[in-house]
């Protein structure tokens, strides 16, 4: 009964919760919390820890001392103690957290504009062959990246974009066109017309409605675009390895993964800092995103 | 001022408008999406060279002769499958679970829906490295946990055994995926009626019938899109398997995509790699359409 209860309780009823409810409820937070923090926790003890701390039986999860020198190793290639080894993926994580900003950013200026003025017109100017144009950009979602990465191989070497950060700009497009057209379509559809029609009656023609009427209003929706495209743009990594030879951080983490006697601890530090601008971007701007991803995601 | 046009040309003008909005987005897809998925169903019809410099021989199709008689095919599309199977199942009943949950009034709730962002914005790959690592035999958290509960006696190597490396991987996978799903679900969740459900509660509806009769029709059109991009996720895996794995032990955790970049650019078969794009290509394609058909018809009732 108290786990039913738990669950399926009133959702505004904390008062009248009994002791056995709450001791439920917060049972399953607890688990809860453990589902998600274990694993992340385990990543930043490792990170934070000599190999000989990690490579102790049984592990220990509040370890007795702690060290930086991971995070120093992977950031400037090197340390000052024999016991860390040095790591090329020091003199590369660096750079390649940069790649991964400048790909992401120039992602997010070019499909705002792009998908923002189609969604835009898929919302309020329907023409002939709109209504299949929106279906092929949902349709878009379930082909496979792997399905069609040979022709941007081979053309990507012929035009010489190969192993730059261009091959990734032009293929990302591929699923964050889609996602930003589906997510700015339902955000202008659900905007009131009216402003338009008014702006329309005082003779402001159909851009100038757009950019001093609309784009004002529209800023939450393009920002929540934003951010899930900039999401998208650093965690791939399929084009990235393909494409690239480890530019990104995704794919140089891999990389760094399959060299001969790695320092895990090193990779657990620099995993740790390849999480934290996506997870730190979605919490700051929660909000926004969490209303346009069920958008997103196609209705 | 709209007064100086007559009706059906206002209307052809802002259709032209329309069309030039949206030109350079259709154009984009059309050159980054249909040009590459000929040039892939071309090249699955020929005995490309393995440097790709040309389409090579034209062979029909071969390929997919050679592909639906082999073994490797399909004791991959088998791996997909499980792999797929549980991961859509944990990773909605988890999702929903989690939402329900959350939903709940409690102290310290923002917190708990922080937590629940972690997983989802965490990239795949990372992912992969990081339960990789947590099930590793020899210095794994999840090792020190299960000894710790004394669940286990000894440290395992799950991922190096292929009776448990698919498993592990499906969970890794299902970490990040229900999160996902229950972030989606919890919005759906907040915007139902409290009155909705204090009115089943009068009527001396159980929790199970509340469940039944009033949450899960209100979710319904959630539970079908998430359902949907599930399906979609579970298809197109790479990345996780990819880090975690790379396909091993042997073939225990080959799922379509590792085998397809293993054909492309390991073994460099492009033809056969082409074709095995082309045929999870199609699948993923109807494997969508008819999961949508088949959602959206019970909803059509409503």
């Amino acid at each position: 009964m108290t786990i039913r209860s738990l669950f399926f309780g009133k959702p505004g009823g904390r008062g009248s919760r009994s002791l056995a409810q709450s001791i439920a409820l917060y049972g399953a937070l607890i688990v809860f919390a453990l589902w998600i923090l274990l694993p992340v926790w385990y990543l930043v003890v490792s990170s934070l820890i000599t190999p000989q701390q990690l490579g102790s039986r049984s592990f220990s999860f509040f370890p007795s001392s702690i060290t930086f020198d991971n995070y120093l190793s992977v950031l400037t290639g090197s340390t000052g103690g024999a016991g860390f080894g040095s790591t090329d993926v020091g003199a590369r994580l660096l750079p390649a957290i940069g790649q991964s900003f400048f790909v992401s950013a120039v992602l997010v200026v070019l499909n705002l504009l792009v998908a923002g003025s189609a969604a835009y017109a898929l919302s309020r100017y329907p023409f002939p062959g709109s209504r299949q144009f929106e279906l092929a950009v949902i349709a878009t979602r379930v082909v496979p990246a792997i399905a069609i990465i040979g022709p941007f191989f081979v053309a990507f070497r012929v035009i010489g974009v190969l192993n730059s950060p261009w091959a990734l700009i032009i293929s990302y497009n591929v699923f964050t066109l889609p996602l930003a057209i589906m997510i700015l379509k339902n955000y202008f559809d659900q905007m009131p017309r009216e402003i338009e029609e008014a702006a329309k009656i005082d003779g402001a023609g159909r851009l100038l409605t757009l950019w001093i009427i609309i784009l004002p209003i529209a800023k939450p929706g393009l920002v929540a675009a934003g951010v899930l495209i900039f999401l998208e743009a650093w965690s791939e990594f399929f084009y990235s390895l393909v494409l690239t030879n480890q530019l990104t951080v995704p794919p140089l983490l891999a990389g760094f993964q399959s060299v001969q006697q790695f320092n895990w601890n090193a990779l657990a530090a620099a995993t740790v800092m390849s999480m934290l601008p996506p997870v730190l971007l979605v919490m700051i701007f929660q909000r926004n995103v969490v209303g346009s991803l069920t958008a997103g995601v196609g209705k | 001022m709209t007064t100086s046009y007559s009706n059906g040309s206002l209307v052809r003008d802002d259709a032209w408008f329309g069309f030039k909005m949206s030109s350079v987005a259709a154009f984009m897809m059309a050159a980054l999406l249909v040009i590459p998925s000929a040039l892939t169903v071309i090249y699955s019809l020929h005995n490309v060279p393995a440097n790709g410099s040309s389409f090579g021989e034209f062979v029909g199709f071969r390929n997919y002769e050679i592909i639906f008689t082999s073994s490797v095919f399909w004791r991959s599309v088998w791996v997909t499958l499980v792999f797929s199977v549980g991961f859509v199942v944990l990773s909605t009943v988890i999702g929903f679970a989690m939402a329900l949950l959350l939903n709940q009034n409690f102290f310290g709730r923002g917190v708990a829906r922080a937590l629940l962002i972690i997983p989802w914005a965490t990239p795949w790959l990372v992912i992969g490295i990081l339960w990789k690592w947590y099930a590793d035999g020899s210095v794994g958290g999840l090792n020190a946990l299960l000894v710790g509960l004394g669940l286990t006696s000894e440290y395992k190597n799950f991922l190096a055994d292929p009776n448990t490396a698919l498993f592990i991987a499906i969970i890794a996978a299902v970490w990040r995926q229900a999160s996902f799903a229950g972030i989606l679900l919890l919005a759906g969740l907040q915007t139902l009626p409290s009155e909705l459900y204090e009115a089943a509660e009068l009527d001396g509806a159980n929790w199970l019938q509340r469940l039944q009769n009033v949450t899960i029709p209100w979710l319904r059109p959630v539970l079908i899109t998430v359902t949907v991009l599930n399906i979609i996720y579970a298809f197109l895996q790479f990345d996780v398997i990819f880090a975690m794995t790379q396909g091993g032990p042997g073939d225990a955790t080959q799922v379509l995509s590792v085998l397809i970049y293993r054909q492309l650019f390991v073994v460099t078969q492009i033809g056969l790699g082409s074709a095995l794009a082309v045929v999870l290509g199609v699948a993923a394609l109807i494997g969508g359409l008819v999961t949508v058909k088949l959602l959206y018809r019970g909803e059509s009732a409503t």
